[in-house]
């Protein structure tokens, strides 16, 4: 039996492990487009600030692999699927058959039609490579402008203001909220940052960015000019799924899947950042993001591929510690 | 990462620029005060129907040999370069075309096979030399151009490079050849940004590049070669072809035989004439020549032989390394066919080495026997020769006025060389023959007259000896871990002495480029001065090490490579390490 898991976050990782231990004989190859191993994103903020070493993000070593019998293909990414044949290509028109698949590719920042030509200047902070060249900028930067939306933009902004960073965050909206519950902050976000020495800008958006003697130009809707060293930006963060264009998987927002992460094609399942799993509370699809749905959806996968019959319990919200704070998140809705 | 040495693979089929590749990053490196060693491994057949690969090494210190792995692998064509992942060091890297047409199936495509401890890097190779040229060449300048970035080389070196080896190709080659290097930059500072810095010495100058062929051709030059004879051969061709392009602008002449019994023949007449002459050829033609050879014994007519050894027997591994023909250049000759054998170990003696062969075979009217091989004949490194041009010099030993008037052309002297004309010279009768013969050349089957004429073929060289070079032995000369190594493994040996160091174990080395005779007292010694002995080399029956053992009764720790790639310095030091822990039993 020949499992195949696209993606080597904490979900597909899990759901390997789950497969390789239920079935030492099962094939297992795991393809990630990263060119790490499988490490702990949520902690990327700590190897940032140093507080945690490179070695320490490690989710998964060479050795457990090894161990484990998991064949894990880094850098990779596929182009699409062909349910029907039960095969998938690659990036490099490599063809791989399988007999079961997940799909565990998480979500990825991405950038709307006016800032897309701008992609060059622009830094993502989402992954350990962005995190890597940020890292390796951090000494030549003093001004940031930041531009985003979710947890990890919030997380961004804190940690370069920690660092020293002089930090200014632009918002479409009328207030920085960040997609959080603002109840649980003990009072307002928005002013609780600018208390620290955040500068929030409202009711804007970047609409060019360009290389200057000084750094970056940043332009934004209203024809203001800001100078700075470094430009993060995204304008949403969506499951990373266009590979599955053409088939006849089953998607909203994510991909579709029941409490036993089946998508719409049998004998191919999803976890993690990339599904919509159907909530009967509020009887609609929503994706269940976070470490600990990774991990659990990520062994449920692995379980139900293996021939088991596991259900996935919904969680409804998902809580963050920040700056020693509490606080719940919403992500996708 | 920080590097300040790295080794890159470039591997395809043949036609895909695999040796261009070699070849312009080689030069580029060697532009800029860098130390590069490059080996060229590519298949017998022709064009397009085998696998070709370039090893290219380069560092900020000096080299002697290929190292052990590959920081990155370069594959231009999938499947033949799956063999070669085995090679990427861990935490190494792999370049691979993304941009293949048609679909490949998992076992088949080189990306199924690069493990975890690897890091595989897509570029769209054959898109972007498409783009560039609106052919399929200009790939490996994409894959350079990727390169470049990857390990934040200056780009202009390369660009120098590329409009140097194809100036004359015109404009537009080196203009479309440049724009695939740019795509390629491009393609990787956009899709890899987080690059490697290599370290640089922007104060250094420029290094010249040469092979061993190419240093044997030229030491040939300038010490007088005035006649080559040959017959092409693989991996020795490359010295016949300069001579046919050098010889003629110095008055000398360049014939291609009919084959090597051939080639031989008219080395030995030109030589019977009084020119300084030469052929090269590589096992195959050696075994041809063998009787030749013994011509060149028994009449005392000088000639040089270079041997470029490569896998055999027979035809064997044409592409590839062995120091297999130790034992025939030794003894590959009927009756008591004594000869000179020498070894160079790099290219500078390749240089200063046939220029020695020369020499010893002119004034002592013998054959020498020069064994090159493939690694150390094709591989091109930055050196520093030390050029010694004298194309007039003549070290024939020539008759007194006295000896010429009763000249014996065979004349019994206490070094055993006897007075020598050239054939026509005023007042003598040169009688010469490949049978046993008189003093004046003159066919003599008597029993005490071969006996004495075998014992001055043989006095010859022990006379010989005082005007060789010293055997020279570099390392810890307190260490109790001895080496002796020939030919190109000595490079390997040196790099393997240097880990074993690092590890705290001392040893030694006693090298000579003279395999027969030697000097020695000083092997007798070095070997005493040592508890192990450790004898490696690229042949399965030990065949330097047997001779070691016959002539100095010592029992070394031998190691037998049937090579086709230059000996790993890790084998080296795994004997090392296994002979120190014995040691410190």
């Amino acid at each position: 039996m020949k499992h195949v898991i696209i993606g080597a976050g904490v979900a597909g990782i899990t759901a390997a492990r789950t497969i390789k231990e239920l079935d030492s004989n099962a094939e297992v190859v795991v393809i990630g487009d990263e060119l790490f191993l499988p490490y702990r994103r949520c902690q990327l903020t700590e190897f940032l600030c140093d507080s945690i070493q490179r070695d320490d993000l490690l989710f998964f070593s060479i050795k457990k692999l090894n161990e484990l019998g998991i064949k894990l293909r880094k850098g990779e990414y596929v182009k699409s699927i062909v349910p029907s044949e039960k095969v998938i290509k690659l990036h490099h028109n490599e063809v791989m058959h399988y007999d079961k698949l997940l799909i565990a590719t998480g979500g990825k920042p991405g950038l709307g039609l006016v800032l897309r030509p701008f992609k060059k200047h622009i830094h993502f902070y989402y992954s350990l490579y962005d995190t890597l060249i940020l890292k390796e900028k951090l000494p030549e930067i003093h001004k940031c402008t930041v531009s985003g939306d979710g947890v990890s933009c919030l997380d961004l902004i804190c940690i370069l203001h920690n660092l020293g960073k002089k930090v200014t965050y632009i918002t479409r909206g009328e207030r920085a909220t960040f997609g959080l519950e603002e109840d649980d902050f003990e009072g307002d976000l928005h002013e609780f940052l600018e208390k620290k020495g955040i500068e929030i800008i409202t009711g804007e958006q970047i609409v060019s960015v360009e290389e200057s003697n000084q750094g970056y130009k940043v332009e934004t809707i209203q024809q203001k000019t800001l100078t700075t060293d470094i430009v993060f930006a995204w304008d949403f963060y969506k499951p990373n799924i266009s590979f599955i264009e053409g088939s006849a998987i089953e998607k909203k927002l994510g991909i579709l899947v029941n409490t036993h992460l089946e998508t719409s094609e049998k004998d191919i399942y999803s976890a993690g950042d990339c599904v919509e799993i159907y909530h009967p509370i509020i009887k609609d699809y929503w994706i269940n993001f976070g470490l600990p749905n990774a991990l659990e959806q990520g062994r449920v996968a692995g379980m139900n591929m293996s021939g088991q019959d596991e259900e996935y319990k919904i969680r409804d919200t998902i809580t963050f510690n920040l700056m020693g704070k509490s606080l719940k998140a919403r992500w996708w809705k | 990462m920080r590097y300040s040495e790295i080794t890159i693979r470039f591997c395809g089929i043949a036609g895909d620029g695999i040796v261009a590749s070699g070849k312009i990053l080689a030069g580029a490196c060697a532009n800029i005060g860098l130390h590069v060693m490059v080996n060229n491994i590519y298949s017998a057949e022709i064009r397009g129907m085998g696998k070709s690969s370039a090893t290219i090494r380069f560092s900020t210190s000096k080299l002697y040999s290929m190292g052990d792995g590959l920081d990155l692998l370069v594959g231009m064509k999938g499947k033949e370069s799956i063999i070669d992942l085995r090679d990427v060091k861990a935490g190494g890297n792999v370049i691979y075309d993304s941009s293949v047409i048609g679909d490949v199936e998992e076992e088949d495509s080189l990306v199924s096979h690069i493990t975890p401890e690897i890091q595989g890097h897509g570029l769209p190779i054959q898109k972007l030399a498409n783009e560039a040229t609106g052919t399929n060449q200009g790939k490996n300048l994409v894959a350079i151009g990727a390169i470049c970035y990857f390990y934040s080389l200056p780009p202009e070196m390369f660009v120098d490079q590329i409009k140097s080896v194809f100036v004359h190709k015109g404009d537009h080659v080196i203009d479309v050849n440049i724009k695939a290097f740019n795509l390629g930059y491009e393609y990787f500072k956009e899709h890899y940004p987080l690059n490697n810095q290599f370290e640089i010495d922007k104060s250094s100058e420029p290094r010249a590049l040469t092979s061993g062929n190419d240093a044997i051709a030229k030491g040939a030059l300038d010490c007088g070669l005035k006649f080559f004879a040959g017959y092409p051969i693989t991996p020795a061709t490359r010295i016949m072809e300069i001579a046919a392009k050098e010889l003629p602008k110095l008055g000398g002449w360049t014939l291609q035989m009919e084959d090597e019994i051939a080639a031989i023949g008219a080395v030995l007449g030109a030589w019977f004439a009084g020119k300084r002459a030469m052929t090269a050829t590589s096992g195959p033609g050696l075994s041809l020549m063998s009787e030749m050879i013994n011509l060149s014994v028994m009449a005392e007519i000088p000639t040089v032989i270079v041997n470029v050894q490569r896998g055999g027997p027979s035809t064997g591994l044409p592409t590839k390394v062995e120091q297999g023909d130790l034992n025939i250049a030794l003894y590959g000759g009927a009756g008591d066919s004594p000869r000179v054998v020498m070894a160079p170990s790099n290219s500078e003696e390749c240089y200063s080495g046939i220029q020695l062969a020369f020499d010893i075979a002119e004034k002592y009217q013998t054959p020498v026997i020069f064994l090159s091989d493939l690694f150390l004949g094709q591989r091109t490194e930055t050196v520093t020769i030390k050029e010694n041009i004298d194309r007039d010099r003549c070290t024939r030993k020539k008759p007194t006025s006295e000896q010429l008037e009763n000249f014996q052309r065979y004349q019994i002297t206490d070094d055993g060389v006897s007075p020598q004309i050239v054939p026509g010279e005023p007042g003598a009768v040169y009688s010469t023959t490949g049978l046993e013969h008189s003093v004046t050349g003159n066919p003599n089957y008597e029993a005490d007259v071969h006996s004495m004429m075998t014992a001055k073929r043989f006095r010859k060289f022990e006379s010989m000896v005082s005007d060789l070079p010293e055997a020279n032995i570099l390392g810890d000369e307190t260490a109790e871990i001895g080496i002796a190594g020939w030919g190109s493994t000595i490079g390997s040996i040196l790099e393997g002495m240097e880990l074993a160091k690092k590890q705290g174990i001392k040893t030694k080395l006693i090298k000579s480029i003279m395999i027969h005779p030697q000097h020695e007292d000083s092997f007798r010694k070095f070997f005493a001065s040592c508890k192990k002995i450790i004898v490696p080399e690229m042949n399965y029956q030990g065949q330097y090490a047997d001779l070691l053992k016959s002539r100095y009764g010592i029992t070394p720790i031998e190691i037998h490579i049937p090579s086709v790639n230059p000996v790993s310095p890790l084998k080296i030091v795994q004997k090392i390490m296994e002979a120190s822990s014995e040691l410190s039993k």
